[in-house]
């Protein structure tokens, strides 16, 4: 899995609608699955599963309605119950689709997009507006996709959905790509963080920034050798460190600090 | 065919749209009498009437279907599927064709039976005048969408063609009536040589230059579609 992140209006979604071949590239090419997407769309889109960041259904279809029509237009569609039942949507099967929450119109977006058994599937946000279960329901669905081995070009708001789920990943800003690479090498190349209130007026043997609250917040390459030299001190000198955080760099701060430098 | 299957959800969504229902298959029913109380002559009522079926059923109609879509952002799901874009159209506009067709052969029964209208003499020109007014009308309707905001607004971006039309290409009234030089202009427009074409499935009539005239709109309604028609809701 490829991981598409960005700031909001950085042009994911753009991106994403190139290399789905709904628009031609200003400049450059783009190949999925040795194709042009627009130009060879009919090659293309037999092996491609899409869920846009809004696709619509006329409101006034049942779900197994909308899902029938769709696996009509398909060459090869898996069975539409079949395709329900791996979004949970089967107990949903004959509500109109203007009565579903926007959680499971989600849900349905995906059926459609797997009805295909697509092997290249594009996700626009697909976890928006799913609650905690459905989401984490979402993930494993989409885990066990990667497992039978097809790609899938993710974007995504949340952050943790990209170090859950994704191979690799690049995060836009303003229309280009500012960093890229697996979630280990964008997260490496910011510090972890230890963070703690210390007793006024003790003097701290690491360099450290201090926060109006009086919290202290350290921030190291080294983040073992680094907490053990700070807890060593504290124990000789019978200091207590309250509210102890301490953890490596994750993806949302990587993500926050390239923001920052970039804005 | 994979449009049939978007034909058939429009048929659907056809069956549960009461306004739609109505329009399309109430109000020919109670127009037939009143046309035939105000014109007793079999031919011009039943060429009216497939002209009126054209411009209100396949026209009009497909406006709105376009727009609704358009906005309900069917349209661009439905692109990012298998489907070509040309398939994409006809499948949504199968429905509204499908009821054309049967308004028109309806009223042919019905004004015939009362009547008494001959069977045309040259049924294939009738034929082609009817498949190249679907053609033009569902083409034109495209077009329309693209410059219709909402399904609402349709009612007032339908309304130059719709006008014209009526007017113009003499459904209420023969374009003999008016002066030469407007008569002349008034040839060109997209519904007069779909319905030269009717008249002469019964009688002897001009054919190659209302099929040249079709053509050639059929040709600019492809055109305009490829370079106006939006797939995106517009906002």
């Amino acid at each position: 899995m490829f991981a598409l992140l960005g700031t909001n209006g950085a042009g994911k979604t753009s991106t994403v609608e190139v290399v789905e071949g709904l628009s031609r590239p200003a400049e450059g090419s783009v190949r999925v699955l040795g194709h042009d997407p627009f130009k060879e769309r009919s090659l293309v889109r037999p092996r491609m599963g899409v869920m846009l960041q809004e696709g619509g259904f006329p409101p006034d279809l049942t779900v197994t309605e909308a899902a029938r029509m769709w696996a009509g237009t398909l060459t090869s569609p898996r069975p539409v119950d079949e395709a329900l039942s791996l979004v949970d949507l089967a107990h949903r099967a004959s509500v109109r689709v203007k009565q579903l929450s926007g959680g499971e119109r989600r849900r349905l977006d995906l059926a459609l997009a797997l009805l295909g058994k697509p092997e290249v599937l594009f996700l626009d946000e697909p976890t928006t507006g799913l609650d905690p279960e459905s989401r984490r329901n979402t993930w494993e669905l989409i885990r066990s996709l990667l497992r039978e081995g097809v790609t899938v070009l993710l974007t995504t708001h949340y952050l943790e959905e990209a170090q859950a789920l994704a191979d690799r990943l690049a995060i836009m800003h303003r229309g280009r790509i500012v960093a890229q690479g697996t979630v280990s090498e964008v997260v490496d190349a910011y510090p972890s963080r230890i963070s703690f209130v210390p007793p006024t007026g003790v003097s701290l043997p690491v360099v450290a920034d201090v926060e109006s609250s009086g919290r202290v917040t350290v921030r190291t390459n080294e983040l073992q050798s680094t907490l053990h030299e700070l807890l060593a001190w504290a124990a000789r000198n019978n200091v207590e460190l309250s509210g102890l955080d301490a953890r490596s760099a994750s993806l949302e701060e990587a993500f926050l600090a390239i923001a920052e430098e970039a804005a | 065919m994979r449009a049939v299957a978007v034909g058939q959800a429009e048929l659907k969504l056809f069956w549960r749209n009461r306004t739609a229902l109505f329009n399309s298959l109430l109000l020919p029913l109670l127009l037939v009498p009143v046309l035939i109380s105000v014109d007793a002559d079999g031919v011009p009522l039943v060429v009216g009437l497939i002209g009126f079926a054209l411009l209100m059923a396949v026209y009009y109609n497909l406006v709105t279907t376009f727009v609704a879509r358009r906005e309900e952002l069917v349209l661009k799901r439905l692109r990012v599927g298998e489907l070509t874009d040309p398939e994409i159209l006809l499948g949504a506009s199968l429905p509204s064709v499908v009821v054309a067709l049967g308004q028109m052969v309806l009223y042919c029964v019905v004004v015939g039976v009362i009547t008494g209208v001959e069977l045309p003499s040259r049924p294939w020109f009738l034929l082609l005048g009817v498949l190249g007014g679907v053609a033009v009308f569902t083409l034109l309707a495209a077009v329309s969408s693209a410059f219709t905001r909402t399904v609402e607004m349709a009612q007032a971006t339908s309304l130059p063609i719709l006008m014209a039309c009526l007017f113009g290409s003499g459904l209420m009234f023969p374009l003999s009536a008016l002066p030469e030089g407007l008569a002349a202009v008034l040839e060109y427009l997209p519904l007069t040589p779909v319905l030269e074409l009717l008249r002469a499935g019964w009688a002897d009539g001009p054919v190659l230059q209302p099929l040249i005239v079709l053509a050639v709109w059929i040709v600019l309604g492809t055109y305009a579609v490829q370079r106006w028609f939006r797939w995106d809701p517009r906002r």
